[in-house]
């Protein structure tokens, strides 16, 4: 059986019966049936329960007139994601800070929620960062062929025409490599910063280390700011066809 | 918008691509190695539908000529 933090193992033994059941019914089967959710699902869980608690909080108390500090935190966050991907993207980029926004959050909570005693950056596993890297693949590749059409698919042959054999499976590697750096790129440095704290605080449990969870802050804040940077960068190129 | 405020808005301009190129940078330290393991992946996965033997040093060139290709893009693109 695996280590399991106070949460995933709330989570199984709350769940291990239906979860078994439905991965049985995908034809998976668990490597612990008795605790089929990881830590690293239990973590995600936790990340997405904590935004949609933070998420109604703000819309109970969301006002014009008085505005409060959580609604000035969040309001400038949207404005800072939404300047940034004009920056980047050009006119008419505010539609896609619906996705840009939730993602970024996600990821810095997930990235922080390894400061926390008791808790595991799902960063950390390469899972998590995965998945982010897919949804923002996806959504990238989604978007230029909606914006773009025909000519989307286009630019994946090049510019020139009797290039085009060689130039269609470049692109297509760049494209997939774009997804694996996304992942790796993420996990690594959260990995190793969970990894850093970790080991000045058993070997140095006083003062110190707090400088080293200070670096964890910096590193997660600074990952979850590339990856949305990197995500819009490709969704500018996917959606520029389009102008 | 006043003379003294072209200025700030040009820093700041130049703030914000920095970021956006420092970006571009730190993708492009990993696209090159992932560019590498992708290629060869993906000639892993052709080998093994197709029967053959030799279609993973194929993609392994391939993914070596699209780090290289990506590589040469986003440098000559911010240096322009």
């Amino acid at each position: 059986m695996p280590e399991q933090l106070f949460f995933t193992r709330f989570l199984n033994a709350a769940l291990a019966g239906p979860v078994t059941a439905l991965l049985r019914a995908l034809h998976i089967e668990p490597q612990y049936p008795q605790a089929p959710i990881s830590n690293a699902v239990a973590m995600e869980v936790l990340v997405f329960g904590f935004l949609v608690l933070i998420f109604i909080l703000l819309r109970m108390r969301l006002s014009v007139e008085r505005p409060g500090a959580l609604q000035h935190i969040f309001e400038s966050i949207q404005g800072f994601i939404e300047g940034q991907s004009r920056d980047v993207i050009g006119h008419h980029s505010e539609r896609f800070t619906g996705f840009l926004l939730p993602l970024g959050l996600f990821i810095l909570v997930a990235n922080l929620f390894g400061i926390v005693p008791g808790l595991e950056s799902p960063t950390a596993f390469p899972v998590v960062p995965l998945g982010c890297a897919i949804c923002a693949f996806a959504y990238y590749q989604v978007q230029g062929l909606k914006l773009g059409g025909v000519g989307y698919l286009k630019h994946f042959l090049g510019p020139v025409w009797w290039l085009s054999p060689l130039m269609l499976p470049l692109e297509i590697i760049s494209h997939l490599a774009r997804l694996l750096s996304l992942t790796i790129r993420l996990y690594a440095n959260m990995f190793a910063g969970d990894m850093v704290t970790l080991v000045f605080f058993s070997l140095i449990p006083l003062g110190i280390p707090v400088i080293f969870l200070g670096l964890h802050i910096g590193v997660a804040l600074l990952q979850a700011y590339i990856f949305v940077l990197l995500t819009t960068v490709y969704l500018a190129g996917a959606v520029a066809t389009e102008h | 918008m006043t003379p003294n405020e072209q200025p700030a808005k040009e820093q700041d301009d130049k703030e914000k691509n920095a970021w956006v190129e420092m970006a571009n940078y730190f993708q492009l330290a990993v696209v090159f190695p992932a560019a590498t393991v992708v290629g060869w992946l993906i000639g892993l996965a052709l080998d093994h539908w197709l029967h053959t033997t030799w279609l993973y040093i194929l993609g392994l060139i391939l993914g070596i000529v699209a780090g290289f290709v990506e590589l040469i893009r986003t440098v000559t693109k911010n240096s322009s």
